[in-house]
């Protein structure tokens, strides 16, 4: 068994998670010239985790990123994760989970804080943090609450101060609640980045000034829960080899769909 | 279950779980007086002594607090929020008083509160001190005192000491039968869900302490002789926090793959898992009790030698138990806007996980709200364990 | 928010008198007298605000470190953030007391560094000798916050001393339950000497301590009497600068400067009184702080209502002094310091008992407000509700309701924000809820007419 990706495929999230689980599922075994009986596991992470019925294991992301981010970046101890809606702080020791923190209530610290304010200057998401490494005066953002942010930044345009110095602003203002949730795990070197963020060159950026030091961001940063998963997929059928007990699966197939080699 | 079981021990603690109250009300059918308290720290002894039926207020963490904002600010626990949102909802209208203690800020500070929105025949508050030295003690046993002059009034006749010590060896009994039913959570595994126990000793506290024991006592005959080894689970957790009346968080810890096997709760191990000594004068016996044995943030301990030696005298419990019932991981679940337990979040945590357990810190408001998000937490948590 | 400037930028406060526009260097002189004692090698104690302590302290020349206040000034200087950052990557949560995660964040970072935080404001809080608690009805953070911070400083000693009063009930007068009270008070306060007698090796005094329990209830005279001129109509000084003079009540108090501050105080508003002279030239709206602690980063709101017009001749907050001729017990026939201190404790908590059981269905609280209003002719209610502070912002709207109920219905405002954390705090939005408050206050102004 070699220990290559076949293949990977980023889809959009939204509404119909199955359907949306299934077309990348279809996806990527076309890509990889695979039909799904091929595949020996399935294992299923994030938000829509149990709207994949045809995984067979459901695991956290928590798990997931520790796990891939050990693969990918070995020398790894603390994992920050920024996400749409939630970011995380995961702590390793030996490729291992020892702690982790969440922020999933509140939008300031995650993609959804750039995503709403951008959308009141009028830029484009993609756009932002390029732009925030133009700034010449960062200005800074007194509102944690990401609404508030968005009042805040809007009439500062109006009062002439320029986009680029209003962008670093933001991304200072998302590190700094990302930061203070992730000093809670008493943060070790190496520190990745991983998820929508960490393509963030803004943010990433933002982060090393508070850390003090450069950050890694593996290849591809939205895959890393995948990696990770998928390991553990891997580990467990292992495992499971190893004991001679039977990995029981799920008693979905993949519906809905040409599926083809 | 045989028919004759039927009815009784975990059926009984169910429907008095889920119709937290309806015993209550059938006694002040009957012409009891029924006198409503919060939190561990009101000495139930004394109620029961004047003739009343002690009955712990409970919020309900299905139901969104509504009413409650009119009158109280919502910067407070809310848990003792949801307990005036359900006094409000007319939940407890059998009530013929209420006794409040100086627990914590949320509830001492509230207590106005309650005192006029509720306009009972009765209320009062015990101004139980913070401090645990001599002095605080015989503040403590004066205003004991004072309540029970009070209560007495309200009751229509003097307490006795007679009437105190026979409260006290129900309540002693009660608390005797609790530690049976914990001991069956140390084997491995346990004879007795977290939910169950959790169910059980919410139920109890809705009821005169008599039932409640004869409650416990069955539920202890009904799965002592369990045999069947019910599905294996990945690791024994121990849940610490102030207080918890509901079963939801437990349930979804089980449901994760877990066992709830110890706690450091209320309704709990916290609150019933001490004595009251036999003492000449009865009140001596139950201030040592509520002031010393009751093992809270709100309670401040000395410090006698070194700080290790205040870690072991303030947390030394939690270390035990997690020895005794071979604990693999600690949650510990705190409320928002919890003052005695959230300034021992740093150090509950650094205590624990220098004695080698890993701990899982929680921050949650009183909600179904939040189920979705703690699911994920625990889920991580057990991975974490699970891979050690 | 609108005013988004560097500090030195940002307009100053207006104060309405010259008294009130000293405090901010008294206050700097006192928070870097601290400093200064910690380098001569003198005791520093980390102490509370209306601690019961003042006197005892001073008697010993113990040099107090007021913690909410050093908290207070970060908060005014728009400085807290980073000291509450600290305290939450320390896994406190963010909604307690902000004032004790500003001090134990900056405990925290201090102790990591071995030397103050860069650029901490008036150059920093220093590690004390001793920390001393005390409380009991006032607070939690009082007896958890100094426990907290001796896991960053586990040789500093923390002494924690009980302060009860009576609760307000129906069914028995308070009277009949004080004597064991005071009893407890003054063996708490005794324990307090004992333990400050081992940290310094120096007996007490107690013929100082006369001297300055003496000080302090002239003090309290002083000050009741001042405050008392503010009745005058126009009013001479509003809450703004109340929230300065503040200073000398609860910092200072048992010190001759405490006294001497008020003494210049009171011949200013009588200056000012005799020359008609108000906070404000036009004074259109009277109103009352009716609870709660400032935002100490929004202080200027003061000014933004006088612009409308309002001024706030009285406040319940921080106002923590009675006259001491006005209570129940003649307190100068108590001779031992420690008892009369214990009672003047006692008699100050439950000053509005009496008046309360006068007026069926009333409270204490309510009392206080309805003479404020009386006594000042308030026309309306100012009250904050700071998200972090259980002790004196949990019951701001009962007390409103049961003004309303055996009282009349007044117009009221509850502001939303906090004492420390900015991130909590909307300029915009709160001079919106101002502007209404006051057309709602010409609304009713108007009907009387």
């Amino acid at each position: 068994m070699n220990r290559a990706i076949l293949a990977s495929v980023i889809g959009p999230t939204g509404p119909e998670h199955r359907k949306l689980a299934n077309r990348v599922m279809e996806e990527a075994l076309t890509r990889a010239s695979l039909s799904f009986d091929d595949i020996t596991y399935v294992v299923a992470t994030g938000y829509g985790r149990i709207n994949v019925p045809f995984a067979d294991k459901q695991i956290t992301e928590i798990s997931c990123h520790a796990r891939g981010v050990s693969y990918l970046l070995p020398e790894v101890r603390t994992v920050i994760d920024i996400g749409g809606q939630d970011c995380k702080g995961i702590k390793l020791s030996n490729g291992r989970v020892v702690d982790f923190v969440m922020n999933d209530r509140c939008a300031a610290g995650t993609g959804r804080f750039l995503e709403v304010t951008a959308e009141g200057l009028g830029v484009k998401l993609d756009d932002m943090g390029r732009l925030s490494l133009e700034a010449k005066n960062k200005v800074e953002i007194g509102s944690t609450c990401t609404v508030f942010a968005a009042q805040e930044v809007v009439s500062k345009l109006s009062e002439g101060v320029p986009l680029p110095d209003i962008i670093a602003g933001l991304h200072e203002a998302i590190a700094t609640r990302i930061y203070g949730m992730v000093r809670r795990l008493k943060i070790e070197r190496e520190v990745a980045l991983t998820g929508g963020g960490a393509k963030n060159i803004g943010l990433v950026r933002a982060l090393e000034a508070k850390l003090g030091y450069p950050v890694l961001v593996p290849p591809e940063p939205l895959l890393t829960g995948a990696i990770g998963a998928a390991l553990l997929g891997k580990d467990m059928v292992k495992k499971a080899a190893e004991s001679g007990e039977p990995l029981p699966r799920s008693e979905r197939r993949l519906t809905e769909a040409s599926i083809f080699t | 279950m045989t028919g004759k079981a039927a009815g009784r021990g975990l059926a009984a603690a169910d429907r008095y779980y889920q119709d937290y109250g309806s015993r209550a009300r059938e006694l002040k059918g009957q012409g009891k007086r029924i006198m409503g308290y919060l939190c561990a720290f009101v000495p139930l002894e004394m109620l029961t002594a004047a003739g009343f039926i002690p009955f712990r207020i409970r919020g309900d963490v299905n139901e969104p607090i509504t009413k409650a904002d009119a009158e109280m600010e919502t910067i407070i626990c809310p848990l003792v929020r949801s307990c005036f949102d359900m006094w409000l909802k007319g939940r407890y209208e059998f009530l013929d008083g209420i006794v409040i203690p100086h627990a914590c800020d949320s509830i001492c500070r509230t207590y106005e509160i309650w005192q006029y929105t509720l306009n009972l025949p009765y209320s009062h508050f015990i101004n139980m001190p913070h401090g645990t030295d001599d002095s605080s003690l015989n503040f403590y046993k004066a205003e004991l005192n004072a309540f029970r002059r009070s209560l007495g009034g309200f009751a229509g006749r003097e307490i006795s000491d007679q009437s105190l010590k026979e409260a006290i060896q129900l309540y002693n009994q009660n608390r005797a039968r609790v530690r049976e039913l914990y001991q069956l959570r140390k084997s491995d595994p346990p004879q007795v869900s977290g939910v169950e126990v959790a169910k059980v000793l919410v139920a109890a506290v809705s009821l005169p302490v008599d039932e409640a024991t004869r409650l416990i006592g069955d539920v202890i005959d009904e799965v002592k002789p369990r045999q069947a080894v019910p599905a294996q689970k990945s690791a024994r957790l121990m849940v610490v926090g102030a207080q918890m009346d509901n079963v939801a968080f437990i349930d979804l810890v089980e449901k994760s793959g877990a066992w709830v096997v110890a706690d450091d709760l209320c309704p709990g191990a916290r609150e019933s898992l001490s004595y009251v000594d036999t003492t000449a004068d009865p009140i001596d016996g139950i201030a040592e009790r509520y002031l010393r044995k009751i093992y809270c943030g709100r309670t401040f301990r000395e410090r006698k030698g070194s700080y290790q030696d205040y870690m072991e005298e303030r947390f030394g419990h939690i270390a035990d138990m997690i020895k005794d019932f071979k604990v693999d991981g600690v949650v510990l679940y705190i409320y928002k806007y919890c003052d005695p337990f959230g300034f021992e979040v740093p150090e509950m945590k650094s205590y624990i996980e220098s004695k080698g357990t890993p701990v899982l810190y929680v921050e949650d408001e009183y909600s179904m709200s939040t189920i979705g998000r703690l699911r994920t937490r625990i889920q991580a948590f057990l991975e974490l364990l699970g891979s050690k | 928010m609108t005013e988004e400037k560097k500090p030195e930028e940002r307009k100053k406060r207006r104060t309405a008198t010259e008294a009130a526009a000293k405090i901010g260097a008294m206050s700097k002189a006192m928070t870097l007298g601290v400093l200064q004692a910690k380098e001569e090698g003198k005791p520093i104690a980390y102490s509370f605000i209306c601690c019961c302590y003042d006197e005892i302290i001073r008697a010993m020349d113990i040099v107090p470190h007021w913690v909410e206040n050093y908290a207070g000034i970060c908060g005014a200087k728009r400085d807290a953030q980073r000291f509450l950052e600290r305290a939450g990557a320390e896994s406190f949560s963010r909604s307690l007391c902000t004032y004790a995660l500003c001090g134990l964040g900056f405990d925290a970072w201090r102790e990591e560094l071995g030397a103050m935080p860069p650029e901490s404001p008036w150059g920093g809080q220093v590690k004390p000798n001793m920390m001393l608690g005390s409380g009991q009805l006032l607070c939690d953070p009082r007896n958890k916050w100094f426990q907290a911070a001796q896991h960053y400083m586990p040789d500093v000693p923390v002494y924690e001393i009980g302060l009860p009063w009576p609760p307000y009930e129906y069914d028995y007068d308070y009277r009949q339950v004080q004597d064991y009270y005071v009893k407890y008070i003054v063996e708490q306060l005794k324990g307090l000497v004992k333990f400050l007698e081992k940290q310094t090796g120096k007996k007490m005094d107690w013929e100082r301590l006369s001297e300055l329990v003496d000080l302090t209830d002239r003090t309290w005279n002083l000050i009741w009497e001042t405050y008392e001129l503010r009745r005058a109509v126009p009013s001479p000084m509003g809450t703004g600068d109340a929230m300065n003079t503040m200073v000398p009540i609860v910092f200072m108090m048992a010190t001759q400067q405490a006294y001497d501050f008020f003494r210049e105080l009171n011949e200013e508003l009588k200056r000012k009184i005799a020359n008609k002279e108000g906070e404000i030239p036009d004074e259109k709206y009277r109103l009352i702080w009716g609870g709660g602690l400032p935002s100490w980063f929004a202080l200027t709101d003061f000014n933004y209502f006088n612009s409308k017009g309002a001024v706030f001749p009285v406040e319940t907050t921080y106002r923590m002094v009675e006259a001491i001729y006005n209570f129940d017990i003649d307190l100068t026939k108590v001779s031992d310091p420690l008892e009369h201190i214990a009672w003047r404790w006692l008699k100050y908590w439950t000053y509005w008992y009496d008046k309360a059981r006068k007026r069926p269905g009333s409270h204490p609280d309510v009392e206080r407000l309805i003479q404020y209003i009386e006594d000042y002719k308030i026309d309306g209610i100012v009250m904050h509700e700071a998200f972090s502070c259980r002790t004196w912002h949990v019951g701001l709207i009962w007390q409103l309701n049961l003004l309303k109920k055996v009282y009349k219905d007044m117009p009221s405002l509850i502001l939303e924000s906090d004492i420390v954390d900015i991130s909590s705090y909307n300029e915009a939005d709160t001079r919106a809820r101002i502007d209404a408050f006051i057309d709602t206050l010409e609304a009713v102004k108007s009907k009387k007419r």
